[in-house]
């Protein structure tokens, strides 16, 4: 599984989403589900997941699935896609 | 709310409440004169309390008019409906909170916690009581199952509080030292559970809580009214599911291992506290209960601060676990 689906899998798991309503492209504010609990969890999953534990400033500054993305490529975890 | 609003209420009202403050010996409350004091206490306690506290006992619904300080005396949910009681219907009152037993840390909390058909979790600095007092004896002779479930309560909220995504390194310091000094108590009465009961909770309530309490705040209700006979309550949740949701902590991640290691926290210990208090028949029928509202579960509020992300297919841990090592 690529980073990518593993990313994709874990939101929608946190954020009750099905495939059809999820993109790369969603902000918090396109999602009703992603509340500051969501940002918890989301936290505790991509550690669970990528090995990486974000900083707090880096939690409450998640905006959407790309800042997640560039936050981790910037740990060196690529989200190329294949 | 955001996070770092969530973070800095919670914060806030800790700094401007030190526990050790506010702590009375009953010799102090005993001393010292209070403004127009009536007592509510629990019938488990009230023939105690009456032999040391001369003050008038009444009921929370018929609270007469003067009254300017209210002595509680009880288990966590009593003291939890005054502070709501006072937050949103007398302002002006002060609030003394003896607990007559550990676990709920209610006497310090932020957090009050109202029973209904679901749990309804309220947090504002408003619901501090002004003052707490240690009364060992009233939990002297207390069963002994209610005074091991309590045990119980203070490790699942230490716990919780130490391995929360939302501890800061501080906390989890504290959090640390308290199990490791906790884990040496024994399972049963001791005076030192009530000062670590407010301690864990005052750790609990700057950081979260986590699964544990996820099992606790969705099941209760539901295991009382299908089976009064068993006599479910939080307490007894935390106990029972305080070794099946570390064990899937630690075999989901290593985050809990790292800070285990971080911060000096002797695991093997902690796990050998828990599986004092776990029990197999009364955690296989919880899990019938759980397996049936497991949505419920893990997407509670404390669910979804766990520090291990709890999925759907997640109960499928639980449901093969048996209370030794991790399930295959």
């Amino acid at each position: 599984m690529s980073n990518r689906e593993k990313l994709r899998d874990l939101l929608l798991e946190v954020l009750l989403l099905s495939d059809e309503e999820f993109s790369f492209d969603l902000n918090r504010e396109q999602v009703e589900t992603w509340d500051s609990l969501a940002v918890v969890a989301i936290a505790a999953g991509v550690d669970e997941t990528f090995g990486y534990h974000f900083t707090p400033d880096e939690a409450v500054g998640i905006t959407g699935v790309n800042d997640i993305i560039r936050v981790l490529e910037r740990e060196g975890i690529s989200f190329a896609e294949a | 709310m955001t996070l770092s609003g969530y973070l800095s209420e919670k914060e806030s009202a800790l700094q401007k409440h030190e526990q050790w403050e506010r702590r009375w010996e009953l010799t102090q409350l005993k001393s010292v004169k209070l403004d127009a004091p009536h007592i509510i206490a629990s019938n488990s306690v009230r023939s105690i309390v009456s032999t040391q506290l001369s003050w008038p006992f009444i009921d929370l619904g018929a609270i007469p008019l003067g009254t300017e300080t209210l002595v509680v005396v009880g288990g966590g949910s009593l003291i939890d409906r005054v502070k709501i009681f006072r937050k949103n219907d007398w302002p002006a009152l002060k609030v003394v909170a003896i607990p007559s037993i550990w676990g709920s840390g209610a006497e310090v909390s932020p957090v009050a916690v109202m029973n209904g058909h679901v749990k309804d979790i309220q947090f504002s600095e408003d619901l501090i009581p002004d003052r707490y007092v240690i009364w060992p004896e009233l939990a002297r002779g207390a069963p002994f199952d209610l005074l091991r479930f309590a045990c119980g309560d203070v490790c699942a909220h230490a716990l919780e509080a130490f391995t929360s995504p939302l501890a800061t390194p501080q906390i989890r310091r504290q959090a640390a030292a308290l199990l490791n000094e906790i884990a040496e108590y024994p399972l049963g009465f001791d005076d030192r559970w009530f000062d670590a009961s407010s301690a864990a909770c005052l750790l609990q309530a700057r950081s979260s809580v986590g699964l544990i309490h996820g099992f606790a705040h969705v099941l209760e209700p539901k295991l009382r009214s299908s089976n009064l006979a068993a006599n479910w309550g939080h307490a007894k949740l935390c106990s029972v599911f305080l070794l099946p949701v570390l064990r899937f902590n630690l075999s989901t991640s290593s985050r809990v291992q790292k800070l285990a290691v971080e911060f000096g926290l002797d695991l093997e210990k902690v796990l050998a506290t828990a599986s004092a208090l776990f029990l197999p028949e009364e955690y296989s029928a919880a899990m019938a209960e759980a397996e049936r509202n497991w949505e419920g579960i893990a997407r509670d509020p404390c669910s979804r601060t766990n520090c291990v992300l709890v999925r759907r297919d997640s109960v499928e841990f639980f449901r093969k676990f048996r209370g030794a090592g991790v399930p295959t």
